[in-house]
């Protein structure tokens, strides 16, 4: 008679590590993922003023306005979307802040500009907010104006 | 008849497998949520309630006007222009004291502008957005609310 059989019947047991871990690691996985897609602040030299007399971002919702140097030209971009700095692009921006006013208008708009760029290149961009406040028919849109805090400034 | 255990010779091990697996698990995971970012700090820059005026942007009374100048390595010419005042300024910390003195506060005797008064950035052709925001920042820390940007010449 063999060993086996002498041992009466087999039994199943499930090994649950490997299942917890493979749980984790998706877990760990959709989380990383769901922030991901919802980022919309690509890395900005932001100014670095000193003694900057500022106040915190905060943690609400904001419409972050991107004015990216590229070359000679800008790039400038809201979440996902891109425009560029001619006229039509900047009627697009304009057009794209406009629905986002009207569906919330005390969502606050804040402009995140490289600090290297000239300032008629940014200027425009503080137009189209303006000019999207004026048709989305906002009564008060705060725009915020975005730098580094000294602190951690002086810390580089 | 049953061996025991100990005439088995039982061996207590740790089993090190799962454990290697969370430790890793987790070390995966702070290091991908952790951020190196800075924290952004802002500037409010209200634009007026509508029905006043025509532009958005424009500010209501004659502004107090920081000039702010081209970079030249690490100086930057600024000026500060208003009806009967036009002053320069060696930096931005000057610039701040400066306007600071000239804002009507207990204990100032000669200042000239309210807190509320319009303070214009107006950054030279050329000039950087850096300096452009130097100079706001100046006029925020000089106690005043109501700065805003001038429109660029292209």
């Amino acid at each position: 008679m063999s060993l086996l059989h002498a041992r009466g019947p087999a039994r199943i047991d499930a090994n649950m590590t490997p299942l917890i871990d493979l749980a984790f690691l998706l877990i760990v996985f959709f989380i990383l993922v769901a922030r991901m897609g919802g980022e919309q602040l690509p890395p900005v030299s932001l100014p670095e003023p000193r003694h900057a007399a500022t106040t915190s971002a905060g943690s609400r919702p904001r419409l972050a306005v991107n004015v990216i140097a590229n070359g000679d030209r800008t790039i400038l971009s809201l979440g996902a979307k891109k425009f560029s700095d001619d006229d039509s692009g900047l009627r697009g921006l304009a057009e794209a802040i406009a629905q986002r006013i009207r569906r919330d208008p005390t969502l606050p708009v804040d402009i995140r500009a490289d600090r290297s760029l000239r300032y008629d290149k940014v200027e425009p961009a503080l137009r189209a907010i303006a000019q999207a406040a004026s048709q989305a028919g906002a009564e008060r849109v705060t725009i915020r104006v975005c730098a580094l805090d000294e602190r951690q400034a002086n810390h580089e | 008849m049953n061996r025991s255990r100990a005439a088995r010779g039982f061996k207590l091990q740790l089993a090190m497998t799962p454990m290697i697996d969370v430790v890793f698990l987790l070390l995966v995971f702070f290091v991908c949520t952790v951020r190196f970012e800075r924290n952004e700090q802002v500037y409010r820059l209200d634009l007026p309630s509508r029905g006043t005026t025509a532009d958005p942007l424009a500010l209501q009374d004659s502004p107090l006007q920081i000039v702010v100048g081209i970079r030249d390595g690490d100086r930057c010419s600024i000026e500060l222009r208003a009806d009967g005042v036009r002053q320069t300024a060696e930096n931005f910390d000057t610039l701040a004291k400066a306007m600071e003195q000239m804002r009507r506060q207990s204990g100032v005797a000669n200042g000239l502008f309210e807190s509320s008064h319009p303070i214009l950035v107006v950054p030279s052709a050329g000039s950087q957005w850096q300096d452009a925001v130097e100079g706001f920042n100046a006029a925020v820390r000089a106690g005043y609310a109501n700065i805003g940007f001038a429109e660029s010449k292209r």
